[in-house]
This record gives structure tokens, sequence and C-alpha cells, in this order.
């Protein structure tokens, strides 16, 4: 390691590289020293159970599936890349091996499960590779939508059951073998861990194909311009992680000899937490496998210790006498994500803010009295991440043909709506037309248009934000608590829930802005706080029986009226649509009429425009482009906090389920009436267009059809496997009509320079 | 014409200093440009040409040294504060939003508004009489910049510099990216500019344009200047010679 206080020249790369590499090698002693006294807290707060040394091994154990998907994972980021399909890829090989080899579903042998499961992880990792390469979708859109898809897959196929493999048909068997102890007294995981971590590091560290994915993660550009085939070296990294997925699951359904459809959820959480705190840092070209495998072992450690609680004294008074009683201190299910978001976001954040200023280093230098050593100005590079999806659309296009049509994009999504209608009255023509369905599409349409009239402004942006469903239930969840717990009037429970909600998109804004952290792995992290944290306030129960009042807000408007005593005359016209509409439908179009006309009409909206269009122009021109996106990010938590108590008080109740998957929804309505993944366009109309397009394929999707031999309805997990397919479809469209004009500008040779100037994409 | 002692220069810097950590940029750097006159800076890779115009134009900030504008000493800290004062820098890359049309991108940052909402009527008309001076024609102000070809973008870019009125116009490598056609059409558009009195500098590697629309070439080498030369006395043989070599002994119109 270089000495703390030697002044190092910026440019003087010999300096450099020896003293990252030598705090690289601090960094993982760290972890380790971190590791120890971690587990030195577990056995303080906890002796039974950390004080055994069996707790070590079982902890080990557990890691060491999370810690081969990180080695995967690690070729991944390094490459700038991100995949969050993992936790679903590893549930669906259990799920397919248990299938596979289950006497009561197909039983075939352990090593043609084996095959079938393998088959699964590597078409997933090729679809993933493809989809952001070839096809250009942003890593996190196609690999959050994989999560979606898989897991929904491995529900539809399991129809939700669990499998438990018979007992003599385990015994025995090699494949089993590899989840048991061994003669040594530990987990023969801890082996597979060992070797894959070997494997992974001598690749990555040692060969061709590591150091191509340095390069790739360091420069794309360069690297492409070197002659690396980057699309070669993405894929295969998004082939390994997949496959260190698909083994992480064939180990656990060894170890429980059988699957859970619940396996394998949020581990994509710790395995990306594991690879960042492992050191690697989310702008590419920086990571080892053997930092990210300590990560991993440290990420399951506190995992372990938030869910395992610690033991506490309480005083109850049993009468006159005062009792003192031993108990657990334990998070609630679910809430254990928030933390876990929270070291997520940490740990993203030392690599810009500690590492790249060196403030270890200069607060040593400070102590030691010697010169200060050189710091780099403001991180560039994590600013250029942001723009790798910009610069698509930076790059300028020619399209004449098609451009006709795609001018109004929205009228796109409204014909969609206008055949997905017809389809559902073609379908149903008893039931589909009348008022009753028509006014509960148009209830489930209110939830999806909200927060889709506050993404507008955000992927307008350029922004993206993945935590709207999580806000929704965080706003929910703090809204029935305070109502039910601490028995707050109905309008100052709402108010606090609002304000909650708020400051998760002010988080989502500053860490975005401030910190300067892309959009989505903000609110990545954010989608995990709000949700364990939502968990974590209703106890991951259902809260229901609020005050009557506040159900209002998603009652018939008539029974506001009624409420506050001006309830109109019967037989008047105000009187029958009082009775039909609904108040939060009537939320909805103010809402979306002012956003609307603020998007579309006023100079804030074309500062959205501009932003997302070219964020460096709009700079020079003077706009505050931090400001824009903060603000923008800060409305769709508002929106999504409205949703969520609007949607407490339709059901009349808060349920842990409340809001989920609506990120995808919301995202997809927003992008299906004309917006861009990568920024600059759409509008309020069209996100509203979308969201009925979403509203209506997923009510024709659970619709009961009648055949001539009975009825027929597809479980929900399918329709959330179809909605992660249409978004996809939609991303896709949008993208390649946009390649359909590079086609064109490329082949226009006068042009050709522009192509250098943002040659990027 | 740029000997004539009364008039004042339009940008004058003074002994320009400028280091990235431990390299220097930018060495007692002087530059001075009259109203209406059309300078070429010239000069290798990483001789400092692109940092000193971004002195300029606020975009970097000055170790050491004046900036005296109408004879007046400014500072300033970023791009817009520099518009302010009557300077217009156009990007290689034009700068522009691909997403928006040409009318908001001529406005950006300062759409004119009607009451709350943007005055779309005013904008375009507004847009289409700058447009009209200038001679460029694109077909409609409704147009998406990004539909334009890379000439009418650049069009777009300078048209959007003059409707700040400015007195000079930094052009960064504008040939670049641009077909044969398009260069003619530019350089015929700096002349124009130079006949309504504005002073344009002129980044370029190709000889050839500053020779053809320049009055007076400048030349740095390694953060220094090195040479200048009045094109009309000068031959672009010579100016290559200053920059592969230095001037030489005669630096004397290097003030």
């Amino acid at each position: 390691m270089a000495e703390a206080g030697v002044t190092q020249l910026p440019g003087a790369d010999g300096g450099r590289v020896g003293a990252v590499a030598g705090f690289v090698r601090t960094w993982e002693f760290g972890l380790l020293v971190f590791m120890a006294l971690m587990y030195l807290a577990g056995v303080w707060i906890n002796p039974k159970f950390f004080g055994d040394s069996s707790a070590l091994f079982s902890i080990l154990r557990d890691a060491s599936r999370f810690g081969v998907i990180a080695v995967g994972m690690t070729f991944v980021i390094v490459n700038k890349d991100l995949d969050l399909s993992v936790g679903s890829t590893m549930g669906l090989s259990a799920a397919m091996f248990a299938l596979a080899f289950d006497r009561g579903f197909y039983d075939f042998d352990a090593w043609q499960a084996v095959l079938v499961a393998i088959v699964f992880g590597t078409g997933i990792g090729l679809i993933n590779g493809l989809l952001v390469t070839i096809l250009r979708v942003p890593a996190f859109i196609a690999t959050l939508t994989m999560l979606f898809i898989g897991r929904g897959l491995i529900l539809g196929l399991t129809q939700g059951r669990n499998v438990a493999f018979d007992a003599d048909k385990v015994n025995g068997g090699l494949f089993f073998a590899m989840g048991q102890t061994n003669a040594l007294g530990f987990n023969n995981q801890i082996l597979i861990l060992a070797f894959v971590a070997t494997l992974g590091g001598v690749i990555l560290a040692r060969t061709r194909w590591g150091y191509e994915t340095y390069a790739t993660g360091g420069n794309l550009q360069a690297a492409r311009y070197a002659g690396i085939n980057t699309h070669v070296v993405r894929i295969r990294a998004f082939l390994f992680s997949s496959w260190a997925a698909t083994l992480a699951g064939l180990m656990l359904a060894a170890q429980d000899t059988g699957a859970t459809s619940q396996a394998g959820v949020g581990a994509e959480l710790i395995v990306i937490a594991s690879v960042i705190v492992g050191g690697a840092s989310i702008l590419g070209g920086r990571g080892r496998v053997i930092g990210s495998v300590l990560g991993a072992i440290l990420l399951v450690l506190i995992d372990r210790v938030l869910r395992e609680g610690f033991p506490i004294t309480r005083l109850v008074k049993i009468g006159e006498r005062e009792i003192e009683i031993l108990s657990m201190a334990r998070l609630p299910p679910g809430a254990v994500p928030a933390f876990l978001g929270i070291i997520l976001v940490a740990a993203v954040l030392i690599e810009p803010w500690i590492l790249r200023r060196k403030l270890i280093h200069r607060l040593i230098a400070r102590f030691r009295g010697r010169p200060m050593p050189l710091v780099e100005v403001d991180s560039v590079a994590i600013e250029a991440m942001q723009t790798t999806g910009t610069a698509l659309s930076a790059t300028e296009f020619h399209a004449r043909g098609i451009k006709k049509l795609f001018t109004y994009r929205e009228s796109a999504a409204v014909a969609f709506v206008i055949v997905l209608w017809l389809i559902g009255f073609f379908l149903r023509p008893d039931f589909w037309g009348n008022l009753d369905n028509s006014f509960n599409l148009l209830l489930a349409f209110t939830e999806i248009g909200i927060m889709a009239v506050g993404m507008a402004f955000v992927i307008g942006n350029g922004d993206i934000d993945l935590s709207v469903g999580a806000v929704l239930a965080l706003a929910g969840s703090t809204a029935a608590f305070l109502m039910k717990k601490a028995d707050m009037a109905p309008l100052l429970a709402a108010l606090l829930a609002f304000s909650v909600g708020t400051m998760a998109g002010v988080v989502n804004g500053f860490l975005s802005t401030k910190a300067k952290l892309p959009a989505f792995v903000a609110t990545l992290g954010m989608f995990y706080m709000a949700r364990g944290f939502g968990a974590w306030f209703s106890g991951g129960r259902q809260l229901s029986q609020f005050p009557p009042q506040f159900n209002l807000i998603g009652r018939k408007f008539y029974e506001v009226l009624d409420y506050w005593g001006v309830p109109p005359a019967p037989d008047t016209v105000f009187y029958a649509v009082s009775r039909a509409v609904s108040t939060q439908t009537l939320i909805l179009l103010v809402l979306a009429v002012i956003a609307g006309i603020v998007l579309a009409k006023t100079a804030a909206g074309y500062m959205v425009m501009a932003t997302g269009g070219n964020r460096r122009a709009a700079e020079y021109a003077g706009i505050n482009t931090d400001r824009v996106r903060f603000l923008s990010l800060v409305f769709v938590a508002m929106c999504a906090s409205l949703a969520g108590l609007i949607n407490i008080a339709w059901f009349r109740s808060f349920g842990p389920q409340a809001g989920q998957f609506r990120e995808l929804d919301v995202i997809a309505s927003v992008i299906i009436g004309g917006g861009s993944i990568f920024g600059g366009f759409g509008s309020v109309l069209g996100a509203l267009a979308g969201a009925a397009v979403i509203t209506l394929l997923r009510a024709l999707l659970s619709l009961q059809v009648i055949t001539k031999t009975g009825s027929f309805v597809m479980p929900q997990h399918w329709v959330n496997v179809a909605i992660g397919l249409v978004l996809i479809i939609a991303v896709l469209t949008d993208i390649w009509f946009r390649q359909e004009r590079i086609h064109k500008r490329l082949s226009f040779r006068g042009r050709a320079a522009l192509t250098a100037s943002g040659g990027a994409s | 014409m740029t000997n004539a002692a009364d008039i004042k220069p339009a940008v004058e810097m003074r002994g320009i200093n400028k280091a990235f950590g431990a390299i220097q940029a930018l060495r007692d750097v002087n530059l001075r440009l009259m109203p209406g006159e059309i300078l070429g800076l010239v000069g290798d890779n990483s001789a400092g040409k692109s940092t000193l115009m971004k002195i300029l134009s606020g975009a970097y900030q000055r170790d050491s040294g004046q900036i005296l504008i109408d004879g007046e000493e400014v500072h300033y800290k970023s791009p817009h504060e520099s518009r302010d004062r009557g300077i217009e820098m156009i990007y290689q890359d034009f700068a522009l939003c691909g997403n928006l049309d040409v009318a908001a991108n001529m406005f950006l940052g300062r759409w004119p508004r009607k009451g709350l909402f943007i005055d779309r009527r005013r904008m375009e008309e507004d847009a289409e009489s700058v447009l009209g001076k200038l001679k460029v024609n694109v077909n409609s102000v409704r147009q998406r910049v990004e539909s334009l070809s890379g000439g009418r973008q650049q069009s777009v870019a300078i048209a959007r510099a003059i409707s700040f009125d400015p007195k000079v116009i930094i052009l960064d490598e504008p040939t670049a990216n641009l077909s044969v056609m398009a260069t003619q059409q530019l350089l015929h558009t700096m002349a124009e500019l130079k006949s309504h009195g504005v002073a344009q500098v002129i980044i370029s590697h190709r000889l050839q344009d500053i020779f053809e629309v320049g009055d007076r070439v400048m030349v740095l080498k390694r953060g220094t200047g090195v040479g200048e030369r009045l094109v009309k006395d000068s031959s672009e043989d010579e100016v290559l010679r200053i920059i592969v070599q230095g001037d030489g002994p005669d630096e004397a119109l290097s003030a």
C-alpha cells in the first residue's frame, strides 16, 4: 500500500494502480475484521445461538449459496451491468428440479432433473444477455422484468405448492450429498462455494476473459475499438450469473430435499449488496471475486442477526407484582429487507464518496500532519453511467415514414384500449359491457393511473422509479398503523402517511441528484426499504377496520357528500353522477388534468423534457436539472402515497401484498403511452392511456372465459408473467423504432460523423 | 483592421494560466479579439485550444489572468453568466435536445410565457424570424431536432446563439461533423455574421476553412501561444510549420 501521506500525482499511473491495489487488499481485510466484530456482537447479543460453533457453520452453509451467485454477479457488475433476476432464477432452478425429480410430477433421475434446471438457467441468462446487448434494453429493466416473469413462472408451474421428495428416492443420491454435512463436520455446500469462488476468481483475475470483463466495464467504447466483442463479454457474464443462480437453486433443493415456491425471494438484494460491499463498483470496471464472497458471508451474517433478533427483558405487571420476562425482540416478517436495502444504498455510496475522495487517506494524513493527498475532482463517471442509456436518445435519429405514425404515440395506446375492450366484449358479451364491470375496471385503473401520472414526469426526465409499489405499501401501512395502533384521527393519519411516502421520494431524489446515484439504483434500494418498513409498521399482518371517515376516499362520491351533510337532491343528474362516480376517480381526474397541463404547456414541463432529452444541453441553457429531477421523483412518490391511501380505503384494509408488481404496471403504462425508457418523451394523456391498456389486459387475462366444455380462468401468476412480457415488448418497440432511425442515419454518409459524437450508444 | 488602435477589443484575455492537477494546460496565454473579426484558433491536439475557449465561455475557471470584455474585467462561474456578457459557444455536438422541436430548442430554458403557460405562437414566430435572418431553411420550426440533418442541427445551434444577440460566438470544431455542402453553408453563415459585426472564434483542425473566412490565425502549442498571423499575409504552409515547430525567432505579432 502506498504511503498515505505521500502526495500522488493524479496522472501518475504507476502510483495510482499501486494505491488502488493496496487499498483493495485493506478493503477485504477490513471486511474480515468487520465480520469478526459482527459475529462477536452476535455472540454477545444472543449467546445461545451464536455461541455455538455449529452456528458458524450454519451461517457459512447459508452464505455459500449467496456466495456462489455473488461470484457470477461479480462478472456482471464489473461489466457495468446488473442482474436483478438471480433470485427468481434460483427459485426457478429449485422448482424445475423439484418438478422434474419428484414422483408426483415427472419422476426423472437426479441428473436428468439437473439438466432441466440447467436448460432453464441457460435460457434466462441468454435472454438477459441478448436483451441487454443486441436489443439494447437497459440491464435493470430487462432483468427486473425477468425477475417478475421468473416469479410468475415458479408460482404458475408449481401452483404455489411445496414439493418434498420421498425419502427413499433421496437416500444415497450423489446429488443430495451436495447439501449434506460431510465427515469433517461441515456442509458440502461450503466446498462448492470454495470451488466456484476459486474458479471464478482465477477466470476474472488471471485469464483473457477476466481482462475483457474489466475492459468492457471500464470503458465499453474503448474495449470495442480494441477489438473486444463486448456483446459476447456481457452475454457471457449474464450466463455466468444465471448458471451460478441455477447452481444455488440446486444446492437449496439438495439441502431441503424439496422446494418451495418462495425459494430465492429477495436473493438478488443480498447478492448485489454482497458484491458492492465486497468492493466492486456499481460503475463497473472494479471488483474481485474474493471480496464478493466475503461480502456475501457478511451480508448473510447481518441477515441472520436481524432475523434471529436479540433477547430483551421486559417488566410486566401482573396484579401487584412486577415480573421480568425474557423475550426476543424480533423484526416482523418482511422487515429485514429494509435494512438490507439501506446497506445496499450505503455500500453503493462508499465508492464515489469515500474511495474516490480518499476520505480515509485524508483523515490519516490530517492525523499525522502530512500533506493531503490530491483528490480526483467530482466523479464524472457516475454521471456518465446515467447517460449510457440517454446517449441513445442524445444521438440524432432519422425517420420519415414511421415518424408520422409515432408522432402521436399516445394514439397507439388509445387504439390498444379500444381493441382490448372489444376483445373483452367479444369474449364475455354478457358480463363485460355492464356497468358494474366498467366501474370496477375504472377503480382498478385509478391506482395505476395515479402513479402513472407521476411516473410520466420521472421517465420524461430520463430517470426511473422502481419503488412506487413499495412506497404505496409504505404509505398504506403507515396510515393503517397510525389509525389502528395509535388511534390517530383519520385526517392526521392520512397526512402523516402521505408525508412519510413523500419522504421516501425526497430520499430517492436526494440520492439521485446530490449523491449522484443512478436513479434505478437509488430507487431499487428504496424498493426494499419502503416495503420493509411498511411490513414493520403493520407487523407483517393485515390491518383493517379503519374509521368510516377514512374509507370515504375509497367510496362513491355520494357518500362523501352525504357525510358532509350536502347530499344532492334525488332525481337530479348530479345525484346520478355522484352515485356512480367514486371519489378516487375524481381525485385522479383532478390530478391528471393539472399534471397534464403542467407537463405539456408550462415551462416546468418543457424543463422535464429538455432534461430527459439532453441533460448537458439543458444545463448549458441554465436549467437546474438536479432540481427538476428531484421534484419529479418527489412528485411520483406523492402520487404513490396518494394511491396507497386510496388503496387501503378502497379495500378497507391494508395487506402486506398491497402494491406488489405495481412498479411493473406503472412503468409499462408510461412506456406504452409513448414514453421512452431513455427519457425525453411521454405525456400524461399517454400514461393514462397506457394505464388503461394495462388495466384492461389484467382484466382480460383474469377473465373467466366460457367455452363449450366449461370455463377457464388464467391464474394470477400467469397474468404477472404476461404483464412482464408486455413491458419488455413495449420497451423493445420503443428502442427498435429508434434503431430503425439509427440504421437510416448510418446509411446517410454525410452524417456519419454524428455517430462518432454520440457513438456510445 | 486589427491594428486600429482606437477600437476597443471585444474580448481580451491576458496571461491566462490553467492547470489540471500537475498538467499545465495553459501557460500565460494572451488573446485579443476585435469586433467583427474572425479568429482561427489552431494547434495540435492538447494544445489548449478548447480549454482556452471553455475558460472564455465560463465552463472552466482560470487559475490566474484577466478576461476583459469591452475593456471591463469579468469573472464568471458558469456558461450562462458569460451569455449575459454576450458570449456564446457552439459546442461540437451542438448541445441540443433531440426530442424537442426546433423552436423549443432555440429558446431552451427561456421559453416565452403567457401567464403560466408557454407562449408557443410567439416562440415559433420568433424562431422563424431568427432562422430567416440567418437564411436557414428548416421545413417547420415544429420539427423535432433529431429529425434534422447534422448541418441543419448546427444551424439551429447557431440560430439559438444568435437569438441572444451576442457580441462573440465561439465555434468548437464546427466543421468536424459536417458534409462538404454543409461546411460551405456554415462558412457562408459566418461571413454573414461578420457583416453584422459579430466577432467569432473558430477552433478547427481544417486550415482551409480558416483561410477561407478568417481574418487572423492564432497558434497554440503545449498551452502557450506560439504565433499569430494575418490570414491575408500568410499561407496554410506557414501556419502548419508554426503548429509543428513553433514560430522560431520572429514572434513579433504575438503580443
